[in-house]
């Protein structure tokens, strides 16, 4: 009886309703992420501290040294610092003082003119290996450009040239991560609505009062996902919303594709919903919900796709990701939003996702006991 | 199926893993009766309940209840009886109206009979100043006496309470027990009660089962089952040190002394014919065999001499269901169902 079923959802509607800081915690929630992921990884590396020790009087050496020193007023991404004591630059990289130190050896001029081979020392702290790879290639740069004496008027023309074409509008990094922070604030409320309630009915002993009256196991099933489904959706919207101001992804082109968008979200909603009953239909204490929540967070945002392309992963991640829901929604989301692709272009994400819900909420009704 | 009979248990057993909690146990509850389940804390009490209102299967037996059997038809049974859980189960974050609104339309029963039948019943149980606060803000009393008002919202005609009181103090003791005694005075009302309360069981039920250990082992009413027991009265005796064997002995021969029961801690209780008459004699024969006492009292039998009599000891807590060390209280125990 619909009577029943209603009752369900409105007691959920109204618990959750009488929290308001949860509400609120699980939009912001989503948002900083957004911020703090967006900045963390696109960030510029400046100001790194470089040793150089220029023992060479020659003019490749001062030539070298002359396109340090632009790289320092210009993109700044290191500073050099000189010093004559090899031995006391190389100690400073150990000490951390500095994260490279550059070793230009006497003989480097006489050599560049012999066309015997010239070196370079290159001491780098190699522990933080994104920091040691930029001043690699940067001094790799600068010395490239040493043998050749004059710039080329005329355009090599043996040589193919690469006309890249953006098939898409432009998308930065911080834009590219708007679908996994929507899909992050779809996981985060199907695990604070559904079947968390159950859990926590369990803890507080109130699940027997439920038990004993004539709901059915659909009833309290469905109830339940309902419920959850209309929580999950508006924090959703909302973090979308935010996500697309803050970002400059323009609100239109979420407008327009209103329709697959509220799909995908719809479906990952689901998908996860039914993924947390069929994990959590028989847990008791909300603790091990708490224990879950990060480990199912880690092991499902970061091999997505959102923060870092699935091409990148070794084959048994891919193969993880194969099955990994939040691979399909985010992969779903980004085709829509930047792609401008239709329903019929994700038709393969929402295939998976509409599969692996009736999966799991197949085995959530295994899993989920009427009785105590 | 329509009979006399409000509750029909046989040979229902329930075992947890090698613990067997209920032990085949045979009993009736014809309608209209107020029937107490009587025995120490982990007797197997909240077990047999459970099973009864269909939240826990049997692991063997039958019980049939409102005329349905458990196992067969459990969504039946749900729907005409009313359960009072020994925990607290009202939901803190409605308010108490809201809690029985909720009840009632899980019975799927009419908007506006429900909004009439809320407001008596809140009445009754005197929260209707309360009705529109949280639960939260709810003294322990008065959640008891909302869950109480909750399970009758859809007017059933077999309650059960499990452990009514538990908790509560003197006074809202008495409230819940006006409160139950009124139901069955009003209309046809079976009520199953369990309690470890002997005074509870004895004011309130026209019947009793005393159960320990999961099996029953007396049945009958109050009256009946201290009939049972020989003598009117006990006397209980403090002898400020373990009771020699030749006391014993001469209080034993003593001609209305019907038992004697050395207790731990140097007391002996002596049921006898007259409690009042017997006293000084009784006081005699033990200061003649040599023994010294430092207080007497007389009392006349109740539910609890019935229970050390059938028993031999009084009641007292038991241990608790285990839990795994490993697995800890918020897994399931184990696989399957």
């Amino acid at each position: 009886m619909m009577i029943k079923l209603l009752a369900v959802i409105e007691r959920d509607l109204k618990k959750f309703r009488r929290n308001p800081i949860v509400l609120a915690m699980s939009i912001l929630m989503p948002v900083i992420y957004l911020v703090i992921l967006g900045n963390s990884f696109q960030g510029k590396l400046t100001d790194l501290p470089v040793a150089l020790v220029n023992q060479d009087t020659g003019p490749f050496a001062k030539r070298l040294v002359e396109n340090l020193m632009a790289i320092q007023a210009g993109p700044r991404t290191f500073r050099l610092v000189d010093l004559t004591d090899q031995q006391k630059a190389v100690n400073g990289v150990r000490a951390g003082l500095y994260k490279a130190a550059l070793i230009i050896p006497e003989d480097f001029s006489k050599r560049m003119t012999v066309a015997g081979r010239p070196d370079l020392g290159l001491f780098l702290d190699n522990t933080d290996s994104i920091s040691a790879d930029n001043i690699r290639n940067l001094i790799l740069a600068a010395a490239a450009s040493l043998g050749v004496d004059y710039v080329p008027i005329r355009e090599v023309t043996n040589q193919p040239l690469l006309r890249d074409i953006n098939l898409y509008p432009k998308v930065d990094y911080y834009q590219s991560l708007v679908p996994g922070v929507v899909i992050m604030a779809i996981f985060l409320g199907t695990l604070t609505t559904g079947a968390f309630n159950l859990v926590m009915d369990r803890f507080l002993g109130i699940d027997e009062s439920y038990l004993l009256t004539p709901l059915t196991k659909a009833d309290i099933v469905s109830g339940l996902i309902i419920s959850g489904l209309g929580i999950t959706m508006m924090n959703a919207g909302l973090v979308f919303a935010v996500s697309l101001l803050i970002t400059g992804i323009p609100i239109s082109r979420g407008i327009l594709n209103f329709v697959p968008l509220f799909i995908i979200v719809a479906l990952t909603t689901l998908c996860l919903l039914s993924l947390m009953f069929a994990i959590l239909g028989r847990i008791k204490h909300p603790r091990i919900v708490g224990v879950l929540s990060g480990f199912l967070n880690v092991i499902l945002f970061f091999p997505s796709g959102s923060v870092y392309p699935i091409a990148s992963f070794p084959g048994w991640l891919k193969g993880f990701a194969a099955i990994n829901p939040e691979a399909y929604a985010v992969d779903a989301l980004k085709s829509v939003l930047f792609k401008g692709a239709g329903m019929m272009g994700v038709i393969g994400d929402i295939g998976f996702l509409v599969l692996f819900t009736a999966v799991m909420m197949t085995l959530s009704i295994i899993t989920f006991k009427r009785t105590l | 199926m329509q009979n006399d009979k409000a509750i029909t248990v046989s040979q229902i057993t329930k075992k947890f893993g090698a613990v067997t909690a209920v032990d085949g146990i045979d009993f009736e509850v014809p309608r209209g009766e107020f029937f107490g389940f009587l025995g120490p804390n982990g007797a197997g009490k909240t077990t047999l309940i459970r099973m009864l209102t269909t939240i826990l299967k049997p692991t063997s037996g039958q019980a049939i209840v409102s005329g349905f059997d458990v196992a067969k038809a459990p969504g039946e049974v749900r729907k005409h009886i009313g359960v009072v859980p020994q925990a607290s189960t009202s939901d803190l974050d409605l308010t108490g109206r809201e809690n029985m609104d909720l009840y009632g339309r899980f019975y799927g029963i009419k908007a506006s009979e429900r909004k009439q039948r809320i407001k008596t019943l809140l009445d009754t149980v005197g929260l209707a100043q309360r009705a529109d606060d949280l639960v939260a803000t709810y003294s322990g009393g008065m959640r008891r006496r909302l869950e109480i008002a909750r399970v009758l919202v859809h007017s059933p005609a077999l309650l059960f309470l499990d452990e009514p009181t538990i908790g509560l103090d003197p006074q809202s003791r008495r409230v819940v027990w006006d409160f139950l005694r009124k139901l069955t005075e009003n209309a046809v009302m079976t009520i199953f009660l369990t309690t470890h309360y002997m005074d509870e069981a004895e004011s309130l039920c026209g019947r009793v089962a005393i159960i320990d250990t999961g099996k029953i082992i007396a049945l009958g009413s109050p009256a009946e089952l201290k009939a049972n027991i020989p003598g009117n009265d006990i006397i209980t005796l403090a002898l400020g040190k373990a009771a020699p064997p030749d006391i014993v002995e001469a209080v034993e021969k003593l001609p209305f002394a019907h038992k004697i029961k050395p207790e731990e801690g140097g007391e002996i209780r002596v049921y006898v014919d007259n409690g009042p008459k017997d006293l000084p004699a009784l006081i005699d024969a033990v200061r003649a065999a040599g023994g010294e006492i430092t207080s007497a009292s007389v009392h006349e039998q109740s539910l609890e001499d019935v229970f050390i009599h059938y028993t031999g000891k009084s009641i007292r807590e038991e241990e608790a269901k285990k839990v795994s060390f490993f697995i800890g209280a918020g897994l399931p125990q184990r696989l399957g169902r």
